[in-house]
């Protein structure tokens, strides 16, 4: 557990003296303004607007997770590119300790995240367990979308361009919101759309069991795929 | 402590094996070095050693042991330092020792601040280490990898990019860490550095090692034991270094003029390696 606490606390130190990365860390606070104050406040005065409310809650649950996923991938790359990774294949820290320290915390404070907007934004009527359930795979595009990208690049420049993709790719299955009918599962191959699926469902008032089923299964085999091909690059 | 037999090994995008068969044995407390061109596979040599990189043919053997059974408390025995710095550059030195030290529960961990001292870092700890040069990287690489107080070192061109000054210390530092009774696989292209730290050498070339001796055995093996003599006139003559004291020739060869130089024809390791292996070592 020490391990754990000192490397996040060292990730910690980085970024906040780091004033590229820095400044996300503040990203959160205005995703709260505008859904606490913004959003209402334009739903009162534009009537159609109404029917969009899942999709302005959609946005700020994956906006959430971007914090860390774009904040841990530039750690990790800077790691790479700083050669600080070989480090890491020799000390006596086995690779899924080290996952496991570099994820715990972005992960947690993700879905925390989360969990704060599902009880204080003020558009839907969602059950606290049913928040935590959908925060705690919303958080899940952190590892993925973090190991995923590093297992790819090799320093900074190549890494912002696959951060541009990966956004794309992870924004993609709102679209489905405008799909109507099962079809709008063809898009059930991205994996956020599952994240997706799950929010608007509980928004509605709709079961999600089966949304959130898929998306806790889909999310496990892409963080043991990606970690595979991460532990195979990233240390050597 | 080392004992390594028919070691082969072939990176993935590679045709043709990078390591071709090495045998070497490595006791404990001795230096060894691996001395060679850039490429010539001493790197991947160290990396197959600290378990970086696996898929590799033949035995390896750690302290009686062979390494695939060795676990994570493998790296507790081990110590490594990398050719090239490679630190956390918004944390000061001082963090980034404490930080890696943290992974060592059971380590012997050396006193932080004499650590620095003993690299002549102590003023420097608390500065972001983006703020230091990269000598003053390097040093801090060395005593990261001593800091748990390993028995096993591997230290990868150890004086690259240190001033002459500095890459003195840090061989008088391995000096004394083979006093302590640490077993310690340098690699380099440096003869002088080989020469001067090194119980044993072998040279590698293309992934094959071409000799192993002592640095003196190799030396004497190709240099030649005399003695050179050269005249303010020019005139140059070689004396045998054997029976050197009553060799009249040499005497009277003193007395026919005034001397310029006398010089023993003692061969390099630089020399001997090309002798050996016929390429540079500055490849």
């Amino acid at each position: 557990m020490n391990k754990i606490v000192k490397l996040a606390f060292a990730d910690f130190k980085i970024i906040f003296r780091d004033p590229s990365l820095r400044s996300f860390i503040f990203l959160p606070i205005l995703l709260f303004a505008l859904m606490v104050w913004a959003v209402p406040a334009l739903v009162d005065r534009y009537d159609f607007l109404i029917p969009y409310q899942p999709l302005f809650l959609v946005i700020a649950v994956i906006e959430n997770t971007q914090m860390f996923c774009f904040i841990s991938t530039m750690v990790l790359i800077d790691e790479k590119e700083t050669d600080v990774a070989k480090v890491y294949g020799v000390v006596p820290l086995t690779k899924t300790e080290y996952m496991f320290s570099r994820f715990l915390i972005p992960y947690l404070f993700t879905l925390l995240l989360n969990v704060i907007m599902f009880t204080v934004q003020p558009l839907f009527d969602i059950s606290f367990g049913t928040g935590v359930l959908i925060s705690s795979l919303a958080a899940l595009v952190v590892p993925v979308y973090v190991l995923a990208i590093n297992s790819l690049v090799q320093n900074r420049m190549q890494g912002m361009v696959y951060v541009k993709a990966f956004n794309l790719v992870v924004l993609a299955p709102i679209a489905a919101f405008f799909v109507p009918g099962k079809m709008q599962h063809l898009f059930g191959v991205l994996p956020t759309h599952w994240i997706f699926k799950s929010v608007e469902n509980a928004s509605l008032g709709l079961p999600n069991f089966i949304t959130l089923g898929i998306g806790f299964v889909f999310f496990s085999f892409l963080i043991w795929f990606t970690s595979r091909r991460f532990i195979k690059r990233h240390f050597v | 402590m080392i004992h390594v037999e028919d070691l082969n090994f072939t990176y993935l995008k590679n045709d043709n094996p990078t390591l071709k068969g090495l045998n070497f044995t490595i006791e404990r407390g001795e230096v060894f070095g691996f001395l060679g061109p850039s490429g010539a596979g001493k790197s991947t040599a160290q990396k197959v050693l600290y378990k970086i990189l696996d898929g590799y043919q033949g035995s390896v053997i750690i302290d009686g042991k062979s390494i695939s059974d060795w676990g994570k408390d493998y790296f507790e025995k081990i110590g490594v330092g990398f050719e090239l710095p490679n630190h956390y550059l918004k944390l000061t030195g001082k963090e980034n020792l404490e930080l890696f030290a943290s992974f060592y529960p059971n380590g012997n961990h050396k006193d932080l601040v004499s650590l620095f001292e003993m690299v002549d870092l102590q003023d420097a700890m608390d500065k972001p280490v983006e703020a230091y040069s990269k000598g003053m990287k390097m040093r801090l690489n060395f005593i990261r990898s001593i800091q748990h107080n390993p028995d096993i070192l591997f230290f990868d061109e150890p004086t690259s990019g240190l001033d002459p000054v500095n890459a003195h210390k840090i061989k008088q530092h391995i000096l004394d860490l083979k006093s302590q009774g640490k077993t310690i696989f340098v690699t380099t292209h440096s003869m002088e550095t080989a020469d001067s730290i090194c119980d044993r050498v072998s040279f590698l070339v293309d992934g094959k090692i071409q000799a192993t001796d002592s640095p003196s055995n190799l030396k004497n093996n190709y240099g030649k034991e005399v003695v050179s003599v050269e005249l303010t006139d020019g005139t140059t003559k070689e004396f045998s270094l054997h029976g050197l004291g009553e060799n009249v020739g040499f005497t009277s060869f003193l007395n026919q003029g005034d001397v310029k130089r006398i010089q023993t024809l003692e061969a390099t390791l630089e020399e001997v390696f090309i002798a050996i292996t016929g390429q540079s070592l500055q490849v």
